[in-house]
């Protein structure tokens, strides 16, 4: 499973989306501007305070880290 | 593999310089660490004529596909180390190959400057952050610091009083640069605190920053204030180490050029915000990206 933790005013939140869609990869878009119980998941999981966090089958990448994330959802 | 042209940077400045270089059939490659950079992160650009309005993302998305129809080599995500002469030609180095070419396009931009204080680095992302608009909610009702008073210090307190409890706003000279009327309404917030001529010297923690060490300039009295997050605000810095021994740089570390994009080596090009001239626009870098690709292309005719 894939799980977007975001901002709605991050440009690179935007762009790993915008990536992600664009690949047909379908995903769990969370606001942690929003979903306070996420933020804190998202900074316990990550140990950062940033955005955007992609969780890929429980694997977790700060930033939109494109090679890595290509690498795990096996994109070429 | 020797290129006719290598272009380094994917702004608008290098993304514009690729466009004509690939029109006028250079052998062309565009090395870039990501499309864009500063222009990402502006929300509304309303100065790019044909276009009355456009976020930084559109707006670096369609120059980029715009790039890509042309016949042109591109690497993404990757970043230049070194360039150097080799023979007559130039030597490029990335991460993990080294590329040849005729003539060079430095067209790399600005990233945001740093403090270089302990615990930047090592807090970064943990605490420390160089984009309020992104990371803002992230500081719900946390205490946080904005070093820099300019109009982008200003910037980032407007994105974080929407959130945080408490923000101090410390600036290294003798008065707040930002507009007044920014500054007006960030105080009519009650949120958010005001000091001049201060320096900051250290950012503390253990696993997320915890405090900031500052020296109150006029009485060198230093001060450590509890915080959660630290915004970084004090403006833009060009990034030319690897291009080092080929061209000059001014007082800011800008490129040196002349009015036709040469630095002081023949051959090696620059263009956009990474140079030393005086407007910083998106307008006026993809005008230099271009002007920097026909120069390169009237050098390699008569080398």
């Amino acid at each position: 499973m894939v799980r977007v933790f975001s901002t709605p005013t991050c440009p690179y939140c935007v762009a790993l989306k915008g990536f992600l869609k664009e690949h047909n990869i379908e995903f769990e878009d969370i606001d942690v501007s929003q979903n306070m119980e996420a933020q804190k998941e998202m900074i316990d999981k990550s140990g950062q305070y940033g955005v955007p966090v992609i969780d890929i089958d429980g694997e977790i990448i700060v930033g939109f880290n494109q090679d890595r994330i290509k690498q795990l959802l096996k994109l070429t | 593999m020797l290129y006719d042209l290598i272009i380094i940077g994917g702004g608008p400045a290098g993304i514009t310089a690729g466009i004509y270089a690939a029109r006028k059939k250079l052998k062309t490659l565009l090395i870039t660490k990501e499309w864009g950079g500063q222009v990402i992160k502006a929300t509304e650009i309303e100065n790019w004529p044909g276009t009355k309005k456009i976020s930084g993302m559109d707006l670096i998305k369609q120059m980029a596909e715009h790039l890509k129809q042309f016949e042109i080599e591109i690497k993404e995500n990757k970043e230049v180390i070194d360039l150097d002469k080799k023979g007559d030609n130039f030597s490029i180095r990335d991460n993990d190959q080294e590329y040849e070419t005729k003539a060079v396009v430095i067209a790399t931009g600005k990233i945001p400057r740093t403090l270089n204080i302990p615990g930047e680095e090592e807090f970064k992302g943990k605490g420390v952050s160089f984009c309020a608009t992104c990371d803002a909610p992230l500081f719900k009702d946390k205490e946080v610091v904005v070093v820099g008073g300019g109009n982008a210090g200003f910037a980032a307190a407007i994105d974080l009083v929407k959130y945080a409890k408490k923000i101090y706003i410390l600036e290294f000279l003798e008065e707040m640069r930002g507009d007044a009327v920014t500054k007006e309404k960030l105080a009519q917030t009650g949120k958010v605190g005001f000091s001049v001529n201060v320096a900051v010297k250290e950012i503390k923690g253990k696993k997320f920053v915890e405090s900031l060490v500052y020296e109150d300039r006029r009485t060198s009295k230093d001060t450590e204030l509890k915080i959660d997050g630290l915004f970084i605000a004090i403006g833009m810095m060009p990034k030319v180490g690897f291009a080092q021994k080929l061209v000059k740089l001014n007082k800011s570390g800008e490129i040196v050029i002349d009015k036709d994009n040469y630095t002081k080596t023949p051959g090696v090009f620059a263009a956009g915000d990474i140079t030393d001239i005086k407007y910083e626009q998106i307008v006026i870098a993809a005008g230099e990206g271009a002007k920097a690709a026909l120069a390169a292309t009237e050098y390699l005719k008569n080398k």
